[in-house]
């Protein structure tokens, strides 16, 4: 038995989801990386860049797959062939993307057709109007005869939450993506797979930043501005509740230094969320008030700081793990230590990002080899914390989505 | 000092100097409590105080503190009885510590507040409700414990509704003839009264001119069909003759204290309470006729820290009455607007996916 989806790629009608898989897996499909798929994906962000004008999250969309980035990427997929290895994709690839954070679902799709992939993205029914643009732009290319090729092997489609749906969909998985937390990916997986088909899994995540004090001291007014206006970035977008939004912040160095270099920072911060015209809804600005009561009573708080409604301080006498209940939209923890080194111990394998500023490479590798793998996927420089790309995880995505097949002669 | 709040008549105390009592009591509740529950003194030592003079400058906890800890102001041994807010299922309840002396602290001043309203004598009592709202006693609904909390100022008790919601008009008329020019109670939930008793009874002719309404339970649902507190006050005269309508506004998280709709349409502080507007961006307490977050000042928590609380509400406040009944005019305009963060994590998805 089969089950009715709303289809939006290519074009929007309602179809019987075996169709639809049908359509999807006996289309042509191109090579990993063929010139097509580049030109598509480079038109793709030629078109969106021209429309994403007050929406940060379509502009970063279409940077991080502009033409000159799609021909990097192709070269560095080149190397994963081996002298005995040939690329070749996995075949049907499920999306699940998060419903709550628009672009995902583009960047998840966009690698795995680059990968020469069939794609079928289960959109959620609730779109907002960066997500509508986005499927706009997509349906126009396949109109035209130069793309039409290159998205007949995708399917976007919406059905109301059901699980016989989602298990006829899982069913026709080479490789199922979920996104969107440990609940998404429990409640998902429940559905089977095929014996031979696999699951790439983005479950939940938190993520911090650590600021080396003496290098952030030196900054001159202007400079940590700069160094505010990215980190404001990382923080703020998603509501500061996406996977790699910073919550604790870690000053390393004297802890008498770290007290003063804090306060500039933030007050520095504090300029950028006016200057950027941030503004708090009241009852989230309720939900951080109650927040710094909460923390004061689970943690070991030594003080709660606010910057109007738009930051919320909360300063943690030592390294401690963060409650369930975390608001974000600009709440803090803040801790001093001595050295990087000593994060490691409330490092653990929920920690996705570390985005830092003021370390050396070697301070930074060091740390990583004393988390031997238990905890943190990416350490990334301040600014960086939420952009994209191939290694999210602790997974290379082209690996994932390329089936290497190995040949040796006689 | 409790006493003074207790014996002299409510609403009768001019603000000026009710205020100065107030602020001598709530600044030794504050003590009393930081000296008595170590969560509430680590909360306090570790935020600032809020901004502003006299009473608004004594500290407040946010509401939905009481849904995430436990705060007891008392030995463990001495707690009688553990209030929870009656949330639909799923949802985090306040939970609120009583020992004895405050459970009864709040039911002498409920018994006052109700008395003052209603006179000495209980009176027969219409309850536009289902019988069955305060069946089962262990999982009460804010329906159930509020209609519980009633019945003690009624006697002859008549529930007006069924399960479906539809008015027993023949129980009602029986009702209203046999106690035909003395007085009656009326009590329902503002919506339900609106909706179940008004709307069906309006082109009856009845006459409620002896009856006294109580209503509570918020104007969310009555705003969505564009009725606000004088059109309810108005249509019931037209048409029922009613006009000693009082609404009240309470919360779990500060029982007994209840704030009670006086003849200008306004709710007012009774003897033990009081109340300041707080402005959501400052926090600084706004002027008269600003609308803004409310926050409840009682002297009657002694068991748990609740004597200063933050709302989720907003409201105004429309100057000070210094005839009639005393004290800041209140008007509740309604919840603060529920905000969706966004973040990566889909947990409304998963939680309908799983449901299925």
């Amino acid at each position: 038995m089969t089950h009715n989806v709303r289809t939006r790629v290519p074009f929007d009608s309602t179809s019987q989801l075996a169709e639809v898989v049908e359509r999807v897996q006996s289309a042509p499909t191109l090579g990993p990386f063929d010139d097509r798929l580049v030109d598509f994906g480079a038109e793709f962000s030629r078109r969106l860049a021209r429309r994403a004008r007050g929406y940060s999250e379509l502009q970063a969309l279409a940077f991080w797959m502009r033409k000159a980035e799609l021909v990097r990427m192709k070269r560095d997929f080149s190397r994963l062939a081996g002298l005995q290895t040939i690329l070749m994709p996995r075949g049907t690839v499920v999306h699940f993307p998060p419903a709550n954070v628009d672009t995902i679902f583009i960047y998840s799709w966009l690698i795995s057709l680059l990968c020469g992939n069939r794609n079928i993205v289960r959109l959620s029914s609730r779109t907002t109007d960066q997500t509508e643009i986005l499927i706009e732009i997509i349906s126009d290319l396949a109109r035209e005869q130069v793309y039409a090729d290159v998205v007949a092997a995708t399917a976007m489609v919406m059905y109301p939450h059901d699980s016989a749906t989602t298990s006829e969909l899982s069913a026709s998985a080479d490789l199922r993506v979920i996104w969107g937390g440990d609940t998404s990916v429990n409640s998902i997986r429940r559905a089977a797979l095929a014996p031979n088909a696999t699951d790439l899994t983005f479950p939940d995540k938190i993520s911090l930043a650590a600021f080396d004090v003496e290098t952030v001291q030196a900054l001159d007014d202007e400079a940590l501005a700069q160094l505010a206006g990215r980190f404001y970035n990382d923080a703020f977008w998603f509501d500061q509740l996406g996977c790699s939004s910073p919550r604790t912040l870690v000053w390393v160095g004297d802890p008498v230094t770290a007290r003063l270099v804090e306060r500039r920072f933030f007050d520095a911060l504090y300029e950028v969320t006016l200057a950027k015209g941030l503004t708090v809804e009241i009852a989230t600005a309720i939900s951080k008030m109650t927040y710094g009561f909460s923390a004061a009573v689970t943690h070991p708080v030594t003080e709660v700081h606010s910057w109007g409604n738009q930051i919320l301080l909360v300063q943690d006498a030592e390294l401690a793990g963060l409650p369930d209940g975390f608001v974000g939209a600009g709440t803090f923890h803040t801790v001093t230590v001595g050295s990087l080194g000593s994060i490691a111990k409330i490092i653990g394998r929920r920690h996705q990002t570390l985005s830092h500023y003021g370390f050396t490479r070697t301070t930074l590798t060091t740390l990583v080899e004393v988390l031997a793998g238990s905890g943190l996927d990416r350490l990334v420089p301040v600014g960086d914390a939420l952009t994209f790309n191939r290694y999210w995880d602790g997974n290379d995505l082209f690996q994932s989505f390329t089936r290497f097949v190995y040949v040796e002669e006689g | 000092m409790l006493d003074e709040f207790t014996e002299r008549a409510q609403f009768s105390i001019p603000q000026v100097e009710k205020q100065k009592l107030l602020e001598q009591e709530l600044t030794s509740l504050t003590e009393w409590h930081r000296g008595r529950s170590a969560e509430y003194s680590r909360m306090l030592s570790a935020n600032a105080l809020p901004p502003g003079k006299g009473l608004a400058a004594l500290p407040f906890l946010p509401v939905n503190i009481f849904k995430q800890h436990l705060l007891s102001s008392v030995p463990e041994a001495d707690i009688f009885k553990v209030l929870t807010s009656s949330g639909t299922s799923g949802q985090t309840v306040s939970r609120i510590v009583l020992d004895r002396v405050t459970a009864s602290q709040q039911s002498v001043a409920l018994t006052k507040i109700m008395t003052h309203v209603l006179g000495p004598e209980r009176l027969p009592m219409l309850i536009i409700d289902t019988p069955n709202v305060v069946k089962n006693r262990k999982e009460l609904s804010a329906r159930g414990a509020g209609v519980l909390g009633m019945i003690p100022y009624g006697h002859q008790h008549l529930y007006a509704l069924n399960d479906d919601m539809e008015l027993d008009v023949e129980a009602v008329r029986t009702f209203l003839d046999r106690h035909l020019g003395s007085p009656i109670l009326i009590f329902g939930f503002t919506f339900m009264v609106w909706k179940y008793f008004y709307q069906r009874i309006k082109n009856f002719d009845l006459d409620l001119s002896n009856a006294v309404l109580i209503h509570t339970g918020g104007w969310k649902k009555l705003l969505d069909e564009a009725v606000d507190n004088s059109d309810f006050r108005a249509s019931l005269e037209r048409d029922t003759g009613l006009v000693r309508i009082h609404n009240f506004y309470g919360m779990v998280e500060q029982v007994g204290s209840v704030f009670m709709e006086a003849k200008d349409g306004y709710l007012r502080p009774p003897n033990y309470a009081d109340v300041l507007i707080r402005d959501p961006i400052t926090w600084e307490p706004v002027a008269d006729g600003q609308i803004g977050v409310i926050q409840v000042l009682s002297v009657l928590p002694r068991s748990y820290p609740g004597h200063s609380i933050l709302t989720e509400d907003l409201g105004i406040v429309h100057g000070v009455a210094a005839d009639g009944w005393m004290g800041r005019r209140l008007e509740v305009i309604g919840r603060v607007p529920k905000t969706e963060l966004r973040g990566c994590s889909d947990t409304h998805a998963a939680d309908a996916e799983r449901s299925h």
